[in-house]
């Protein structure tokens, strides 16, 4: 019965579970990665080459902060500072020590893990945004270590990283594939969103069961959630840490990434930009950290690049009349993006998506 | 201890059935207001017991102490031969006391399904790591809970609204999700906290039959709170009036209802 296919039943639990339920969804997801792998070969140019690995750099961090701010509800400023730890855990354990690509990406991950799981307890005891302000002095506890920790960060100058961008017989630095040779962009796009596409299958699977239900409820309703048998404390908690483990591998990956960290880019405003990232991509969405992380993730290098043709705006301080630096462009970029997806859309870009979809699908009927 | 409900424990002293829940001299105080004095009472497995009183009586302060949300001053509370004093309410979902809010306490931005599914929380395991990798476990542990919560759709009727966010259905069928997840922890004593105000004529018959199929079927006990004295007084196998925090009557429906003192505090009330 070929006919029956695209009524998409489901008749079986099992079905229900599935991730991509329908056949066009399953292949969706293989064309996607055909177009993941395909893409880098066609574009060769360095500038967008790199917007799009930033964007993935980003996405992976976006994620973290979205499981914690989007699905337990615990609004954290904290997020820049486990970025940090991750790229001085690449300086340390991928520079210096020269440990293999997988283990230098796994200690940064286990050492925002570890460092979540001993700041979560204090910083979460409590209901309210208790758990804002303590992120927000972490942040400056933060650059104060980076920038004292000389041995480690390098000081105030900042430290060069050069962790080794092998798995087994690939060097995602230096790709080769027959005759032809990636550039290290074009290895490094598929290097990160591989690893996006795994943070977020991981993410997806967790608020699908047992652990992302309760850090909803966490969210929607704690007293009633604790009634019947979550613990506040341990979803948190859990939250926190694989928040700031993928917070952690995201900073190791743009360390390994630019190969050069400086202690004041782990900053207050590092954290704003995460969390606009979600709120323009979907509070409680994994798909909306990504659209999130595309969007925001590549404006300011975008807003770089074409500051020359942009009115009123310097790439530096100084000169005479009234002008923006690139910076401060930026912050008003993000301020009015916040504001306006709060009025407009509060559920962010994955909304957006999703009505697109649904239009397009009724399509030539739009109602 | 036994908690097997169709065999309850029997007292080696008197011979008769030992209650699943006493409760013992409860006092509760918020600062001057004392909103439980004293306040006694026990309840059989399989029991149907009401708690009727006016508005701030202190019905909702004893589910509050049952259900570790409250800390009484004084008093014992023993369920199924456990003292609960001093646990987290977490710990009473895992000795079987299911609850429904007053003010609903559902997962508003979550759809039926999965608010049914919280219920089964303290009965599954999947943790962070075995739900991220979906090995094994996680998967089997999904599917065969999804089936007792599809139970309990069918038996409160709620198949048209599975995949819908609970927030956007209305005030009746919230009610009756929130039964639902009560339901799906499997309890032995079940809370029920006015599961019938501010609905029509119509939807309270329906819940009413619903709580008497659910206790027909599921056989558990429940304390019912409600000011509702019709319905009470239809389905309640006893009823406990409370007035200012004390307990002012307690025994079978027909004769809460003829005592002297029990009319005095709800024409007291009314007028
Ligand atoms: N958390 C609290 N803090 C302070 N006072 C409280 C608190 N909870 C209850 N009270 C007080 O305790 C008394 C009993 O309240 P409770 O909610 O138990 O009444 P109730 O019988 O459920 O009333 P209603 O029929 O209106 O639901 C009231 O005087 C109330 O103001
Ligand atoms: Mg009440």
């Amino acid at each position: 019965m070929p006919r029956l296919r695209n009524l998409n039943m489901t008749l079986r639990y099992e079905d229900d579970l599935k991730l991509f339920k329908s056949r066009q969804s399953r292949l969706a997801m293989v064309a996607l990665a055909v177009v993941a792998i395909a893409l880098p070969l066609s574009i060769t140019d360095d500038f967008w080459l790199s917007v799009l690995n930033y964007a993935g750099i980003t996405a992976v961090g976006a994620i973290g902060l979205n499981l914690l701010t989007g699905y337990t509800g615990q609004v954290s400023l904290g997020h820049a500072f486990f970025l940090g730890v991750g790229a001085y855990s690449a300086v340390f354990f991928g520079g210096t020590h020269q440990w293999p690509l997988p283990l230098w990406l796994l200690a940064c991950a286990v050492m925002g893990g570890l460092i979540g799981a001993v700041v979560g307890p204090f910083a979460l005891r409590l209901r309210g945004n208790y758990l804002a302000v303590v992120s927000l002095g972490l942040v400056f506890l933060g650059i104060h270590v980076f920038t004292n920790w000389d041995s480690v960060t390098g000081g105030p100058g900042g430290t060069s990283v050069a962790a080794p961008l092998k798995l087994g017989p690939i060097n995602f630095g230096k790709l080769e594939v027959g005759n032809y040779a990636y550039t290290r962009n074009q290895g490094f796009f598929l290097l990160v969103w591989a690893i996006v596409a795994i943070s977020a299958l991981f993410a997806k699977n967790i608020v699908r069961t047992r652990p992302g239900r309760a850090m909803q409820a966490v969210r929607d309703r704690d007293v009633a959630a604790e009634v019947i048998g979550v613990s506040l404390a341990r979803y948190k908690v859990g939250a926190f840490v694989i928040s700031s483990a993928l917070a952690a591998v995201a900073g190791g990956l743009f360390g390994a990434y630019q190969q050069f960290v400086t202690p004041e880019s782990w900053n207050l405003f590092l954290s704003i930009q995460y969390i606009a990232i979600i709120i323009v991509g979907g509070v409680g969405t994994i798909f909306g950290s990504i659209l999130g992380a595309m969007f925001i993730g590549a404006a300011p290098q975008i807003v770089d690049k074409f500051s020359g043709s942009i009115p009123l705006v310097s790439r530096s301080p100084g000169g005479s009349g009234f002008h923006l630096t690139v910076f401060q462009l930026n912050q008003v970029i993000f301020g009015v993006l916040i504001v306006l997806f709060l009025v407009l859309e509060p559920r962010g870009l994955a909304a957006v998506w999703l009505r697109l979809k649904a239009y397009f699908r009724a399509w030539p009927f739009s109602y | 201890m036994s908690i097997d409900a169709m065999s309850p424990p029997v007292s080696q002293a008197t011979g008769q059935p030992e209650p699943l829940l006493v409760v013992d001299g409860l006092t509760l105080r918020f600062g001057g207001v004392t909103a439980l004095s004293n306040v006694s009472f026990d309840v059989h497995h399989g029991e149907l017991f009401a708690v009727i009183g006016p508005n701030g009586a202190g019905k909702t302060s004893i589910f509050n102490c049952l259900s570790a949300v409250y800390r009484p001053q004084a008093g014992v509370i023993r369920f199924n031969d456990v003292e609960l004093l001093g646990k987290r309410p977490t710990a009473t979902a895992q000795l079987g006391i299911g609850r429904t809010f007053q003010n609903l306490g559902l997962f508003m931005n979550l759809d039926v399904v999965d608010n049914l599914m919280l219920g089964r929380h303290h009965r599954m395991r999947t943790g962070f790591i075995s739900g991220a990798l979906w090995i094994g476990r996680a998967k089997r542990e999904e599917i065969e809970n999804r089936e007792r919560v599809e139970q309990i759709i069918e038996l409160l009727e709620l198949e048209p609204y599975r995949r819908s966010h609970v927030g956007s259905l209305p005030y009746g069928i919230k009610k009756r999700i929130e039964l639902g997840r009560a339901l799906a922890m499997e309890p032995t004593l079940l809370l029920l906290d006015e599961p019938v105000a501010g609905m029509n004529l119509e939807e309270t018959e329906d819940m009413a039959r619903y709580i008497l199929e659910v206790k027909a079927e599921l056989d558990l006990a429940m304390i019912l709170v409600e000011h509702d004295m019709h319905m009470v007084m239809d389905i309640a196998d006893r009823v406990m009036v409370l007035d200012f925090g004390q307990v002012i009557a307690t025994g079978p429906p027909a004769d809460v209802q003829a005592d002297p003192k029990v009319i005095e505090a709800y024409l007291g009330q009314s007028s």
